[in-house]
């Protein structure tokens, strides 16, 4: 413990000597493991504080007891009392406190002149941005992110959507969870899971659909390996392109072709259907059936496949909701799918399906769903998230502890900051639409802002506004001015040549880039905004499992780091200053006046004063009554200073307390079920408490392997790294633990092309090439024609070649399936004669 | 680099990871008392212990099966380790899971 002891002071970082007891060596079913001792809640360091704050990295949502000595993070452990985690972090989280003292945090607002970045004063720089959102009008988008607290995301919306009559305001959850909001939003008529992480701890199954819990959610999936460690019995399916570290946990792997899943979800309900075991009870309460168009318009009644694929193909979609179909054609268009069928398109030996859908078939199992990136990176993202929910509803493994489908966020407030405060372009504020002129008068109301002020009209989505920005403004780029805050798009968009780097060629165009760290995307910005960061600021976070969460700030960000909110307030004082009409509310005060006790205003704009109120509460309590109209009711601030987070909707009983709710939509936990219902989905689009169970077809990914371009690469995540690695990269054990990027390809791949493990070759897409080390022995193996690289790595933008395809509902791109081709270096330029290789 | 221009798995990690690995060779050379050390892995310490999956030590390590895998926890075969520590220094857990112990002490270390 000595030893330990002087590591933890001399490293200034993380201790772990904390966290796991709970879930550690439970009787592990494999080579004896050492007993650890029994965990102490946190370590008794002398002169260390104690605080909790939820991780910064996944949205996972684990929470961390933060420990600071003068001035300083000194020291992180698992916090105990958090349900989520119980004590445990996973080696992302151990080292989170780390993420705050990199060498090269930015500390001094720049502004560009004469082409080159300059030190400035916040004076000078908040003048500038201010009024160049003044001259961009309707040109000015805004980016944040899922790592944007609520109070910030829900300032910016405000801000953009409110004072500016702007709709253009997006958020990077656009590329991860764009997906599951519309395939929750045509199933059930609102977003967010119904289901919580309970479900883990008691399902029999656990089917994976394109999911790696191993590495992107490690302390999800140890809740489900501990069951196994001790001694529990449950079923692991992995449905994926490649084995990964979660795989090597399965009973079952079924390896699929890229889109496979869209025909797997098919033919499970196609048998349920034709072997008669899906639940009818459920289906004819609680179900109704949807497609893209209603054959019964035409003359004929009940359509085959591939003429309804043809109807749809002429007719078009009939929007996200659709149209309302029969059980009698659902059936007929599900009945393509036979395992033998399905074979054929996903790969998956039709056995393995049919053993699948025995598991689904099965009444008693309890079954858990579980999804991320691998469904909604989709180009039909929203389809595949109605199957698997239309699996669930179909079989009536829907609504029991451990039973339902659960789709997973990555980051740590992508549900509370963009999902929940509607930071898209078509979004308000609690389930809100731009497009509805209720939700804008209500918007209009509670921000005093005059009667028709708001612009009905959807802003663009991510990829749209990126490419505008990227047009020249004469070729109609109609978005001359973005401001980035908490994300990095310049590495994290997709075909970021296409749609971030080419600002570089277009002066015209600016870009206002908040950051903690030189990224890709401060190096093209005209202003850099230096940011304060995690616990250097407060905060509220909402994580997969609707678990809204909070944070004080407990350490002073470094140099003249300020807190994002506050630059966006301080932006929008200084617009209200310059006599920016939209500023100023029906009451002729600035839109975010907050007064004190004796009704004078606070000034809180200046700096100085900012943290002398709690402008996170003020923001957060207003925000509060938005999420009264769809039931997202999230508990008052001072609530949630309390515990650990509470799960919404959070509905304060007879007594005063405040109660969370683990399964939405069933009755004895969900308040707003009526009695005797079972289950009942109160917001259900067809208005009758039903959800949609949809049929979707199958179709093939955007882009294909060809002769050109030979191999299907895929992108995504490690252990060690979060998304683009501006944080995680510069924590040294997790930089020297995954230092790069490389290439994985199937060993039998490589052989039959002489490549050995190791060895670097160029990867080319229709977007470019890169140079990469392949990897054939490491953690995953793609299955055959299929590469996969990760884009965590700053030197190796893998985002520069990836496809912008993107799922037509949810807009949300395509990272998972670019046509590639593998080339060896010494294929393509001979080596020097008597030269260095 | 072999005649053909291809990268053993060495090499690999002498070009990603030079810097672990020349520090290692560099301690080896330095002291003739290093070559007899071996690693040991610290099972209290191992995140593999606590059921979260890591296996960067046997991903890293330079010779074939000195580390192995068994059931998700990683195990040094002292008999293949060359005692290059590179293990050690990629050890991503917030206190080292790995000990370097000298040959002697070797025995009394499982
Ligand atoms: S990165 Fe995710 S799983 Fe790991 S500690 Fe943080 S929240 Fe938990």
């Amino acid at each position: 413990m000595e030893l330990e002891r002087r590591e933890f002071v001399k490293l200034a970082a993380m201790s772990a000597a904390v966290g796991a007891a709970s879930s550690m060596n439970a009787g592990k079913a494999c080579a004896a493991p050492v007993d650890p001792p029994p965990a102490p809640d946190r370590p008794d360091i002398p002169g260390v504080q104690w605080d909790k704050a939820p991780c910064r990295f996944c949205g996972v949502g684990c929470h961390v007891q933060v420990g600071v000595k003068d001035g300083k993070v000194a020291a992180i452990a698992g916090d105990r009392q958090a349900d989520v985690n119980k004590g445990l972090l996973c080696v992302k989280g151990y080292h989170v406190g780390m993420i705050l003292y990199g060498e090269d945090r930015l500390t001094t607002p720049m502004v560009k002149r004469n082409g080159k970045l300059e030190p400035a004063t916040w004076d000078e720089a908040i003048d500038v941005v201010a009024r160049r959102i003044m001259k961009s009008g309707k040109k000015f988008g805004m980016y944040i992110s899922g790592q944007s607290t609520v109070p910030e995301g829900y300032a910016a919306q405000k801000l953009v959507k409110g004072a500016l009559a702007n709709n253009h305001i997006e958020a990077n959850a656009r590329l991860c969870m764009a997906s599951a909001v519309t395939g929750f939003l045509s199933t059930y008529g609102v977003d967010e899971p119904a289901s919580c992480y309970d479900d883990l701890d008691a399902c029999d199954t656990l089917i994976m659909w394109g999911n790696n819990p191993a590495e992107m959610h490690p302390v999800l999936f140890s809740r489900v390996v501990d069951r196994i460690a001790r001694g529990e019995k449950i079923e692991i399916i992995d449905i994926g392109t490649r084995r990964t570290r979660t795989t090597d946990q399965a009973d079952h792997y079924l390896e699929m072709r890229p889109h496979g899943d869209l025909a797997i979800a098919n033919c499970l309900m196609q048998q349920l259907i034709e072997n008669d075991t899906y639940d009818k009870a459920f289906v004819e309460k609680h179900c109704n059936f949807r497609a893209d168009q209603d054959p019964r318009e035409t003359a004929e009644a009940l359509m085959d496949h591939d003429a309804y694929v043809a109807h749809v193909a002429k007719k078009g979609h009939s929007g996200l909701f659709g149209k309302p179909i029969t059980f009698a054609q659902f059936k007929k268009l599900v009945s393509y799918y036979t395992p033998e069928k399905t074979e054929q398109l996903a790969g998956v030996p039709a056995e393995q399906l049919r053993m699948l859908a025995k598991v689904f078939a099965d009444p008693k199992r309890r079954i858990v769903s579980m999804w991320c990136m691998g469904m909604n990176q989709h180009t039909a993202g929203t389809a595949v998230n109605n199957l698997v929910h239309g699996v669930h509803l179909l079989s009536g493994h829907w609504g029991r502890p451990g039973d339902g489908p659960q789709s997973l966020t990555g980051q740590p407030s992508a549900c509370g900051t963009v999902r929940e405060v509607g930071t898209l372009a078509h979004a308000l504020p609690g389930g809100r639409l731009v497009a509805k002129q209720p939700h804008r008068a209500f918007c209009e109301k509670a921000w005093k802002l005059p009667a028709g002020h708001m612009n009905p009209k959807p802003g663009y989505h991510t990829v749209k506004m990126f490419e505008q920005l990227c047009t020249p403004t004469d070729a109609g780029g109609d978005i001359d001015t973005v401001w980035v805050q908490v994300t990095n798009p310049g590495q994290s968009l997709p075909n970021t040549k296409k749609l971030y780097k080419a600002k570089a060629d277009l002066p015209d165009k600016f870009l206002i880039v908040s950051e903690v760290y030189p990224t890709a995307s401060t190096e093209l910005a005209d202003v850099v905004l230096p940011a304060a960061m995690w616990v250097e600021k407060n905060g509220v976070y909402g994580n997969s499992e609707r678990r809204t969460q909070q944070w004080f700030k407990m350490v002073d960000p470094p140099g003249d780091a300020r807190d994002d909110c506050w630059q966006t307030l301080a932006v929008a004082r200084r617009l209200f200053e310059l006599g920016h009409p939209g500023l100023r509310g029906t009451d002729g005060k600035w839109l975010f006046t907050i007064e004190d006790e004796n009704g004078d205003e606070i000034e809180y704009w200046k700096w100085e004063n900012y943290y002398k109120i709690n402008v996170d509460k003020h923001l957060f309590d207003e925000y509060r009554q938005f999420t009264f109209m769809k039931h997202k009711n999230v508990a008052p601030y001072d609530v949630l200073v309390k515990v650990r987070g509470l799960r919404w909707p959070v509905v304060e009983t007879a007594d005063g307390e405040f109660r969370e709710t683990r399964w939405r939509f069933v009755e004895g936990d969900d308040v707003y079920v009526e009695k005797g219902r079972g289950f009942q989905f109160y917001h259900s689009t067809s208005k009758d408490d039903r959800a949609q169970v949809w049929f979707r077809p199958h179709h093939q990914p955007a882009e294909l392997p060809d002769e050109r371009h030979d191999f299907m690469l895929t992108t995504g995540r490690v252990l060690e790294h979060w998304h683009t690695g501006t944080m995680t990269m510069r924590i040294p054990q997790l930089r020297r633990a995954m230092p790069g990027a490389y290439v994985e390809m199937n060993p039998d791949d490589a052989r039959e092309r002489g490549i050995s493990n190791g060895e670097v070759v160029a990867i080319t897409t229709p977007r470019g090439e890169m140079r990469l080390p392949v990897w054939t022995n490491g953690r995953a193996t793609p299955q055959r024609g299929h590469l996969f690289i990760p884009f965590f790595d700053e030197s190796a933008q893998i985002n520069d070649l990836t496809l912008d395809a993107i799922d037509p509902f949810s807009k949300q791109p395509d990272y998972k399936k670019s046509a590639a081709k593998v080339t060896r270096i010494s294929e393509f330029a001979p080596p020097r004669q008597g030269g260095n290789p | 680099m072999t005649p053909h221009g291809k990268l053993t798995r060495r090499d690999l990690l002498v070009g990603r990871f030079r810097r672990a690995v020349e520090h290692a060779r560099a301690s080896n050379v330095a002291s003739t008392e290093s070559a007899q050390t071996k690693a040991v892995i610290q099972g209290r310490q191992c995140l593999a212990y606590r059921n979260l999956v890591c296996t960067t030590c046997y991903e890293r390590c330079p010779e074939a099966g000195a580390l192995v895998i068994d059931s998700g926890l990683p195990r040094v075969a002292a008999d293949k380790c060359t005692g290059c520590a590179i293990c050690r220094d990629v050890c991503p857990a917030p206190v080292n899971a790995v000990l370097m112990v000298g040959a002697k002490a070797e025995g009394g270390v499982r």
